[in-house]
């Protein structure tokens, strides 16, 4: 038997005083550990996403709505943009790379995007099954939107009108899946991708199929025989496009072909200074720049963030007040206890700390307690919250933000126990023994 | 070897308690007779240095120990001094063989468990060691505060009324109890009570 195993005892002696100051104290920790963990796990996933896209132009509207529909795929779309204009801006000698965005459609949920083959490249995807698309109406699918829809290779399924589950179905064209993605962590786990001319296709069919059958065919006139059927000649010329690495307008691409966004990357930062302004000050379109907006966002988030600390830590102070009522009532009715101590020959300062004691075990017990149930708390919401949003990393390891909470539990559990603390170490053993 | 030169005490400065010059040898056991309000309490706890004396003398062992600094004090007031109370008293949360090894660890003896438990068998308690001191009856409890009092060794036990709420039967067993012990751990054995039940117990007695 020593102080501490008889600090421990006094606690569990009084299991309701003591779950009370532990309940306070875990969860006030508890909010800011996982509060710490979100804001880690969405900055993380906003990087993530980002892919090193330096700029995003689309039609007029709020930046931070076009980077959100157009990079996270969370809002709508702001619009449309002619892809002659996107074109233009491809072949800006500033210009790295761009991946055309054409989306609209969905399937339960799961955006179709009209793209090229550099949007999964520039993810870094790699395929589970199957192949990339070849021709329109094919697509991959992100591993996500397989397994929810337990879809595979061959199956075919139609698009809805609009983003949202509900919409209008356009039943005159099926997509047929030609391959499948292994799991990426990112946005493109969500999405099912096509060619541009799919989307043009399924929206304005008439003016895209004609279009297509009438100027290929026209074109192939030449050395091709007669009995080609258009479909053929689409066949043929995707696997052209789709294998060209720049954006080029051609006989494929109807002359009011829209875009809904451009996803653009730099050769060097100068791209970064010029073209934004540029193309917002002299053409119709609008350029975001992503980090910014991002930037934007988390100082908007941060906000509610701060707001939520300071409640954890008013929860936490409260536990400190927990801890010093359960205390120093305790000790009100253990005072012939410290006395009988003294006489037994324990010394003032042993007294001491065996409240103090009390009170830095709950505090420490309620720290690790609270960063164990953020995590806990995180890993059931991310169990739960996989479908709509990429929390897919999970991690157990203490953050360097939650490394204050410790010191600060221990500060607040140290400060709870200074009064009975000060009241064990002068008290008055011949009075106390004495009065009874 | 204990002794007291004209010690007196007072609370408040006006009213003064003078007591009794006593001197004790060897293995001794002195009774001290008082009725309520002439300071036996105070008397004990000058004894047990847990009160200064306005003035006068007082040597264990030719060591003044009321002129200790508080930590010293602390450690030979554990050491050689064994209390029993009126009213027994234990850490109500932990058990009665937790109680006396706690005894020992702040004594700084060795925490001897097998010492412990013969104690609290010798007083009639070996089934009850694990039990919490709330689920004792009253005249177990008073065992139970012999033995804490007397587990690590003392060379004074000083007992502050042990019987006076007790009846006949039960007040000679701890009497007897407490003279056994007293034997047995050789120790000096001073009682101080208004009980009249006792003079007949003791050879040496003197009144407060």
């Amino acid at each position: 038997m020593n102080i501490s195993r008889l600090s421990w005892q006094n606690l569990i002696s009084n299991p309701l005083n003591t779950t009370l100051s532990l309940l306070l104290m875990t969860f006030g920790v508890g909010i800011i550990s996982l509060l710490f963990l979100l804001n880690n796990q969405i900055e993380q996933q906003l990087q993530a996403n980002l892919r090193g896209v330096d700029m995003v132009v689309g039609s007029k509207g709020s930046p931070l709505q076009l980077i959100l529909s157009s990079i996270y795929h969370i809002d709508n779309p702001t619009g449309n943009i002619p892809y002659s204009e996107a074109v233009k801006i491809d072949n800006n000698s500033l210009v790295d790379l761009t991946v055309p965005l054409s989306y609209g459609d969905s399937y339960n949920g799961f955006r179709i995007v009209g793209t090229t083959h550099q949007y999964p490249e520039l993810y870094e995807m790699s395929l589970k099954k199957g192949r990339l698309w070849s021709r329109s109406l094919e697509v991959v699918l992100g591993s996500t939107v397989a397994q929810t829809h337990r879809l595979k290779i061959g199956d075919t399924f139609y698009g809805t009108h609009g983003l949202i589950e509900g919409g209008h179905v356009h039943d005159e064209y099926a997509y047929e899946v030609v391959g499948i993605f292994n799991p990426s962590y990112t946005i493109l786990d969500q999405l099912i991708l096509t060619n541009a001319q799919s989307v043009w296709q399924v929206h304005n069919h008439e003016v895209v199929e004609q279009g297509n059958e009438h100027q290929e065919c026209d074109h192939e006139h030449h050395d091709d025989e007669h009995s080609h059927e258009h479909h053929n000649c689409d066949h043929e010329h995707h696997i052209e496009e789709s294998t060209a690495s720049g954006l080029e307008l051609n006989a494929s691409i109807p002359e009011d072909a829209m875009i809904t966004s451009l996803l653009v990357k730099f050769k060097s930062p100068i791209g970064l200074i010029q073209l934004p302004r540029k193309i917002n000050e002299t053409t119709n379109l609008q350029a975001a720049v992503p980090a910014l907006e991002i930037s934007r966002l988390t100082n908007l988030l941060g906000f509610g963030v701060q707001t939520i600390n300071i409640i954890a830590f008013i929860i936490i102070i409260v536990s400190g007040l927990s801890i010093f009522i359960s205390l120093y009532n305790s000790l009100k009715k253990r005072r012939y206890e410290l006395a009988l101590m003294r006489v037994h020959g324990a010394s003032k300062w042993q007294l001491a700390q065996l409240v103090l004691q009390e009170g830095v075990i709950l505090s420490v017990i309620g720290t690790v307690l609270g960063l164990l149930i953020s995590r806990i708390t995180l890993l059931i919401i991310t169990l739960f919250a996989e479908h709509k949003y990429t929390i897919n990393s999970f991690q157990f390891n203490l953050l360097i933000e939650e490394l204050w909470l410790l010191p600060i539990a221990l500060l607040i559990g140290i400060a709870a126990s200074i009064i009975p603390t000060i009241l064990s170490y002068n008290i008055n053993i011949p009075k106390t023994l004495s009065n009874e | 070897m204990l002794q007291s030169q004209s010690i007196n005490f007072s609370y408040d400065g006006i009213h003064q308690f003078y007591f009794p010059d006593i001197q004790l040898s060897g293995r001794e056991e002195l009774l001290i007779l008082g009725e309520s309000g002439v300071g036996k309490t105070t008397f004990i706890q000058i004894l047990a240095g847990l009160l200064k004396p306005s003035s006068g003398l007082l040597e264990f062992n030719g060591v003044q120990f009321h002129n200790l600094p508080s930590k010293e004090l602390d450690q030979f007031r554990g050491k050689h001094i064994g209390m029993v109370f009126q009213s027994p008293y234990f850490l109500k949360n932990i058990s009665i063989l937790d109680n006396l090894h706690l005894s020992l660890y702040l004594s700084k003896n060795k925490e001897d468990k097998k010492r412990a438990i013969e104690l609290l068998e010798q007083v009639g308690l070996g089934d009850k060691i694990n039990s919490k001191p709330n689920d004792l009856s009253q005249g177990e409890q008073q065992r139970a505060a012999i033995a804490l009092a007397v587990v690590k060794n003392p060379s004074v036990i000083l007992a502050d009324e042990p019987t006076s709420s007790l009846d006949d039967v039960n007040c000679k067993r701890i009497t007897s109890l407490l003279k056994e012990q007293a034997t047995s751990t050789n120790a000096q054995l001073i009682i101080i009570t208004h009980d009249q039940r006792l003079k007949s117990q003791f050879d040496k007695s003197i009144t407060l």
